[in-house]
């Protein structure tokens, strides 16, 4: 009988077409990040200096870091929105643990990142297991992990007294760039390698792109998951590490709001709300964009309230564009 | 009871030939992407009239249905409602034109009465918002005396059985001044006991010049209940008839076909002989859930046919094999070993793979590509160090696999979602052809597969039991099950016969009688 023709689309699109297309990443990432380098050089001269775009990526390092795990959330077809809390919780608990148990800058970082995991772990089995939809159940940890940090701490702050741990992760320097650019680019790698280069990669997209496919393929989508609110917990804690190192001491209330940042910046780069979807490299242009955006409207002296909602009005014009 | 129902009808008919056709349909094409589910269909309804439509899954029925109810609109095609020609832009619109299909009690809300319902939506209303209750009763009572519905209007309807609460949708259809009833498989949710009471109101519907299409896979009830019937197949309308000029082996006939590119059907008697082959997969007494005493054996080389109709516990069979349903009860013996899969993982990991049903929900990532969906089913393969994928090997796997197969498309990076129906399901069949796959489980594998690529298929399946693996194929499609299989057994709620070779059964029609006596058996 007659031959099937598989739908394609012939490759007569011009190269820059096709190349967005098959980037899978939304043109309006590349677009808004143009714009907002060329408004802001043009609108402050201090913008498109070196020690600027380094102060960028210093400031822009937590969110970059906590992105990728949200990334990892996300491409699941899952969300984490606890991570601003859980930055928290670690960082006063690696402070706690310097200050009443032993002053150790390694010991301190592993508890912060443990704990992070930990509260990762409450997220995914109350969402993969007990099937609580991760919106509500990464809120619920939202409040309960902030509201420990409350506890624990008095409500003040805690200091940090080590030089070694402030050096580490927040003040030292290797050839020149800053410690919390470091442990960026590290993580960066790791979930690069990981996503594009691992089979968990593969695990996590075919399980955000079709949960019930890949369970029939044989994949343990609870387990994986399981392991990307894990991941996203820990990056959480190393995030909370870097703060607690760069102000010598750690406030409670540090981070409210910061999963905000890091939404948008997951979500602008590209990385599907519904799964399945998303490159690491967009992630970057994400947070950048993000960085950018916080440090040119400080630059410009606009207010935080319209800071904020600008930021929450990008987000919005994001997802728009990435919907499918 | 019935025969007079039936004179009674034929003495209407002079005056019901010579009105108008309720619905007139010429040519109607519907084609979703590259494939066509309706290429050039005729229907035509009578008022008064009974139509039972049939067809296997995937023939076309459902599509016709939402043309009619204005879900789809056709491609191609004459559609006329009452001699006049329309483009229905919706459902509401084909409500508004009097054609309603009648839900399994979906729309119903228990705690409200039989008039309360009928009315809903379209409340009488008094004296600004209080509703005219009695009013609504009256006007309740006179529909279903009219059209002789065995139903009160003050009963609250979470007292009524399931028979009656579809009497209540047709009523409500009715009362919204509907001349067209679309019934499609309304006994599949009903008792043996309780289907007299829906047939009745269908014939006192019919009756009084109401048009009824009635789509079921129970030739029985179609014999019994309708006036004519149109036969699907692949998507084209293959005969009408009136049902008292036709039979159940004629209908059987024209729903299955006889396909131009027979296969070489004598493979079975071949098979059978020489050296019995190892024993691979056998299940005695399994429960699961849908499941009841499941027992069956496949040998190497063997291709097992599952024959039951949809909702039978075919599917669930497969998906108990498959680690997808838990085992409560029984023995299953795997290669040899006692098995009782914990996870598809599990199963998986052993050699046994699941060709499901739909593929678009269970087979495969539509956004992804070719190579990525083939890859997610064999992970384990492509590892490296433990935690690298070895993206190399995938890709020249995928590339093996899309050549074996003759899945048409430039490239094992196009999206699954840009191929043709045939070509996403010899991708999903592509995932477990390498890979120690030892027992394949094909779940429906042709349903929505053009005829070429069903060809390819029915190679590759064969291709693999010749090579030694297990197959068993669950299908409606007898025709497909007498080129692929070497032995048959019978399914009914979720119970399964005793095995036949396929060189005792002669053709189509001796697979349905022996399935009806199967069944017949079972309900003893």
């Amino acid at each position: 009988m007659t031959a099937q023709i598989a739908r394609v689309d012939l490759p007569t699109e011009g190269t820059v077409r096709r190349w967005i297309r098959e980037t899978d990443q939304p043109l309006f990432l590349y677009v808004s990040f143009a714009v907002l380098i060329s408004a802001f050089s043009l609108a402050t001269p201090i913008f498109l200096t070196a020690s600027n775009l380094l102060n960028i990526a210093n400031q822009t390092a937590l969110v970059t870091i906590m992105a990728m795990g949200v990334a990892f959330v996300i491409i699941t077809a899952e969300i984490d929105l606890s991570v601003g809390s859980t930055l928290a919780l670690s960082g006063v608990c690696a402070a706690l643990f310097m200050r009443d148990a032993i002053n150790n800058w390694l010991l301190a970082a592993i508890v912060a990142i443990a704990v992070g995991a930990m509260v990762g772990a409450v997220n995914g089995v109350l969402a993969v297991r007990i099937r609580i939809p991760s919106f509500l159940v990464t809120l619920g940890t939202l409040s309960m992990a902030r509201g420990i940090t409350l506890l624990v701490t008095g409500t003040s702050p805690v200091l940090v007294n080590n030089e070694t741990f402030w050096s580490v992760f927040a003040e030292g320097t290797f050839i020149g760039i800053a410690a919390p650019i470091l442990w960026t680019v590290l993580v960066v790698a790791i979930a690069w390698a990981v996503l594009h280069y691992g089979i968990f990669g593969r695990q996590l997209y075919a399980t955000g792109g079709n949960i019930d496919a890949a369970r029939f393929s044989g994949i343990n989508t609870r387990r994986v998951k399981t392991v990307a609110f894990i991941v996203s917990g820990a990056l959480a804690g190393l995030a909370g590490t870097i703060v607690a190192a760069r102000g010598h001491a750690i406030r409670p209330d540090v981070g409210a709001g910061v999963e905000l940042d890091v939404i948008a910046a997951v979500i602008l780069g590209g990385v599907s709300l519904f799964g399945g979807k998303g490159k690491i490299y967009g992630v970057i242009l994400g947070s950048l964009i993000i960085g950018i955006l916080n440090n040119g409207l400080v630059l410009l002296g606009v207010d935080p309230s319209i800071q904020l909602t600008i930021k929450g009005f990008l987000i919005v014009v994001a997802v728009a564009f990435a919907k499918r | 009871m019935c025969p007079n129902n039936r004179s009674e009808f034929q003495a209407m008919g002079a005056q019901v030939t010579e009105s108008e056709p309720l619905i007139s349909m010429t040519g109607i094409v519907k084609r979703f992407g590259t494939v066509v589910a309706l290429r050039g269909v005729d229907f035509e309804l009578m008022p008064g009239e009974v139509h039972g439509l049939l067809g296997q899954n995937g023939a076309g029925k459902t599509t016709l249905i939402k043309v009619l109810a204005g879900i789809e609109a056709a491609d191609a095609g004459e559609f006329r409602i009452a001699g006049e020609r329309v483009h229905l832009s919706g459902v509401a619109d084909s409500k508004a034109r009097g054609i309603s299909v009648v839900h399994q009690s979906l729309s119903l809300v228990p705690t409200l009465t039989v008039a309360d319902n009928i009315f809903l939506g379209s409340e009488s209303v008094r004296a600004g918002h209080l509703l005219d209750r009695r009013r609504m009763e009256v006007r309740a009572a006179e529909v279903l005396e009219h059209y002789g519905i065995p139903l009160r209007p003050s009963q609250p309807v979470s007292t009524l059985t399931f028979a009656y609460r579809q009497l209540l949708e047709i009523a409500k259809a009715l009362a919204a001044d509907s001349r067209v009833l679309i019934l499609d498989e309304p006994t599949s949710s009903l008792t043996k006991a309780e289907e007299p009471i829906l047939f009745g109101a269908v014939r006192e519907v019919s009756r009084r010049g109401i048009g009824v299409i009635y789509v079921s896979h129970r030739l029985s009830e179609i014999m019994e209940l309708t006036d004519r019937v149109t036969v699907f197949r692949d998507g084209a309308n293959v005969g009408s008839f009136g049902t008292s000029q036709t039979s159940i082996p004629e209908l059987v006939e024209s729903i299955v076909g006889s396909r131009l590119d027979k296969l070489d059907t004598n493979r079975a008697g071949s098979r059978t002989e020489g050296d019995p082959k190892p024993e691979v997969l056998s299940l005695r007494d399994v429960h699961s859930p849908g499941v009841h005493g499941a027992c069956l054996a496949v040998a190497a080389g063997d291709v097992v046919g599952l024959v039951g109709t949809t909702g039978s516990g075919r599917t669930e069979i497969l998906e108990t094999i498959f680690g997808a349903r838990p085992i409560r009860r029984g023995f299953v013996t795997y290669r040899g070993e006692s098995f009782a899969p914990r996870s598809i993982h599990d199963a998986i990991a052993k050699g046994i793979k699941l060709v499901p049903e739909d593929r678009h929900r269970w087979g495969l990532v539509l956004g992804h590509s070719i190579e990525r969906n083939i890859a997610m089913a064999n992970l384990p393969r492509w590892r490296r160090w433990r935690f690298l994928f070895r993206g190399d090997e995938s890709r020249s796997g995928a590339e093996g696999v899309r050549q074996r197969l003759k899945i048409k498309a430039p490239s094992i990076d196009v999206r699954v979602e840009d191929l043709s129906g045939g070509n996403q399901q010899k991708v999903v069949i592509g995932k477990w052809l390498d890979g120690g796959t030892e027992l394949l489980l094909l779940d429906e594998p042709t349903a929505g597969v053009d005829v070429g690529a069903r060809a390819d298929i029915y190679r590759i399946i064969l291709q693999l039991a010749d090579e030694g693996k297990a197959v068993v194929v669950s299908s409606s499609d007898y025709d497909e099950l007498l080129q692929l299989c070497s032995s048959f057994v019978f399914i009914a709620d979720g119970r399964v016969s005793s095995p036949i070779d396929r060189a005792d059964v002669v053709d189509e029609r001796d697979l349905h009688r022996r399935l009806e006596e199967a069944r017949k058996e079972f309900s003893r």
